[in-house]
């Protein structure tokens, strides 16, 4: 990872870090966290837009349904019984097939395209590590250089802890 | 804001990953003597699976025309068992019922490990497992034909989708767990937790992104829960067999199937919030809750026993009118009223606060509902067999000890591989009560 700068602070409880990274942002820095839950109220207050992955996934279950329509009905045609008075494309009956693997590439996509999205987040958006974060902290990163004006409002919002990285 | 007010999330947060960390430490003999017990079942089925690959089918109870038995009872009970994890993990999920944060974690593990028992007996069944592969449906050059119009083939695409699915969507949710303990541990157990957390470091770019993926992941698994066990009912009910050609039977299997689950879930949480000293997170009223899951569906599935016995007994005499008779008054009768009993009457005591509350009425409730679900599965599958449309056909089945321990051991193999899941992951998730409890609900 490249090396960070920018200043860290350190908080005890969402609601106060959220309040931070409002206060932040409404002087126009860029705030990220490292949290160990998904407190919605800090995501709300860093104020990014809902991610993307869902059109992915809803891209992946409509290719998955075209899948599954050609693999059954391709299939049938490459080997026509005919069985039970039904006809050689007995679509009522593909529909079962064209759901499953709608839901099977769909959650497949879900699934990489969120490890694609997190790791490029980790590369695009990274926050200084600390081992805090993962347990019982929420850290706010700051990136950029020093700026004595961010790490007092850190401090005022009620941060434990503020120090500088890079 | 004085500091204490302002360090308590943080504490409660820090109590949370200790608790559950606690769970994770070296098992004592208590686990050792379940392992023990748990393996020695699944070598048992594994032996008895091993004589009816060796000397053919006529090891079991097996013959015309009672060609299924035992084996594809097993299947459809552990199915069922199957059914509950993505009831609370998903559907519980969308609800917002937030009753769900400390128990599902458990439930979605017992789901994976059903559905991987499951899943092996369509594969016993046959006989000869060696050629298990052609019924998986791809364009071939060997002459196999894949039917698409039978349910056999669309069970085999629904219950690996849902493997899939359920795998990913538990992966999925243990990765911040995962993330925090191998922040916090060594050796091997820090390796484990890094390839299961995928590099997760908890920023709020990721938790972006992963609040999307996982509520698309509940959407997906929502229909795909109700699919399956409605799957599983046609490969009775699209068959011409009387007792089976119902259209009544996917609701029917679907709410029998929540109804086995949720029971069997509570009955492992029973014993496993005692055991790994979780009874402050998995609270008595979680299980209350769930009970009250378990009543609801208990009522659905009476009415629906009910539902088919009146379309049989009004109007013309029929066939089904016939099995459902001998059903309830015929060589299996014993074991179609203990399950009445089991699925119907006794889960009636849910009505009292006090069953719910004290967990040795509960649990026995639940075991009973198990077994009357087994009992359900038996029941539908055999006699409809048993009793078909030529009397000169009748043959009563009885299972055979090798259909039994084959039972036997799909119980061993599922509690084995949840005793070795509860000592390598979190029991409950770490990130979500974290989030409830450090958040603005505390």
């Amino acid at each position: 990872m490249r090396e960070l700068a920018g200043i860290v602070g350190v908080f005890a409880a969402p609601s106060t870090a959220a309040a931070a990274a409002r206060a932040l942002r409404s002087k126009g820095h860029e705030v990220r966290a490292s949290m160990p839950a998904a407190f919605p109220e800090v995501l709300e207050a860093i104020g990014r837009p809902p991610s993307r992955l869902g059109l992915a996934t809803l891209g992946a279950a409509a290719l998955g349904a075209v899948l599954g329509l050609a693999l059954s009905v391709g299939t049938s045609l490459a080997w026509p019984l005919r069985v039970g008075g039904k006809p050689i494309v007995a679509l009522p009956a593909f529909l079962v097939i064209v759901f499953e693997m709608a839901v099977l590439v769909g959650a497949l996509v879900n699934f990489f395209g969120l490890a694609f999205l997190a790791a490029r987040a980790r590369r695009t958006h990274p926050v200084p590590e600390d081992a805090r974060f993962s347990r019982d902290r929420i850290g706010l990163f700051v990136p950029g250089g020093a700026d004595a004006a961010v790490e007092e409002l850190l401090r005022k919002s009620g941060a434990e802890e503020v120090r500088r990285v890079g | 804001m004085s500091e204490a007010i302002l360090l308590a999330p943080a504490e409660r947060m820090r109590s949370i990953q200790d608790r559950v960390r606690r769970t994770l430490v070296p098992p004592g003999a208590g686990w050792a003597v379940l392992v023990a017990l748990a393996s020695g079942s699944a070598a048992v089925g594994a032996w008895s699976w091993s004589l009816a690959i060796r000397n053919g089918m006529q090891v079991t109870g097996l013959n015309r025309p009672v060609g299924w038995g035992v084996f594809i009872t097993d299947f459809v009970f552990w199915v069922g068992i199957a059914h509950s994890g993505t009831l609370i993990s998903a559907i519980l999920y969308l609800f917002r019922a937030r009753f769900r944060t400390a128990v599902y974690r458990a439930a979605e593990a017992m789901t994976v490990f059903a559905v991987m028992t499951a899943g092996l007996f369509p594969v016993i069944h046959l006989g000869r497992p060696w050629l298990a592969y052609w019924i998986f449906p791809y364009p071939n050059q060997r002459h196999l034909w894949i039917n698409f119009r039978s349910p056999l083939v669309w069970d085999v695409l629904a219950i690996s989708t849902y493997l899939v699915v359920s795998s990913l969507f538990l992966i999925t949710g243990l990765q911040p767990d995962a993330a925090s303990l191998r922040d916090q541990a060594t050796g091997w157990r820090r390796r484990l937790y890094a390839l299961v957390a995928m590099g997760w470091r908890g920023t709020s770019e990721e938790w972006r992104h992963y609040g999307r993926g996982y509520l698309f992941f509940a959407a997906f698994a929502t229909p795909l829960v109700i699919s399956v066990h409605s799957v599983v009912s046609w490969d009775f009910a699209v068959s011409l067999v009387p007792g089976w050609h119902s259209t009544l039977f996917p609701p029917y299997f679907v709410a029998g199937a929540i109804l086995s689950g949720v029971a069997m879930v509570i009955a492992l949480l029973i014993p496993l919030r005692k055991a790994l000293g979780l009874e402050e997170l998995i609270t008595q009223d979680h299980l209350g809750l769930l009970s009250r899951l378990v009543l609801l569906t208990s009522l659905i599935v009476t009415y629906s026993y009910g539902t088919e016995f009146f379309l049989a007994l009004r109007g013309e005499p029929t066939d089904d009118r016939a099995t459902l008779i001998y059903r309830a008054t015929g060589d299996y009768a014993p074991l179609f009223w203990t399950m009445v009993t089991c699925n119907c009457l006794v889960p009636l005591s849910l009505f009292w606060k006090k069953v719910r509350a004290t967990n040795a009425l509960l649990l026995p409730a639940m075991l009973l509902v198990n077994v009357g679900m087994w009992l359900e599965r038996f029941v539908i599958v055999v006699t409809s067999l048993s009793h078909n449309r030529v009397p000169f056909d009748w043959h009563l089945y009885r299972p055979t000890l090798v259909e039994a321990g084959v039972t036997l051991g799909s119980f061993g193999w599922f509690f084995l591989l949840f005793l070795i899941f509860l000592k390598l992951m979190p029991a409950v998730s770490i990130s979500e009560l974290k989030e409830e409890t450090g958040g603005h609900h505390a």
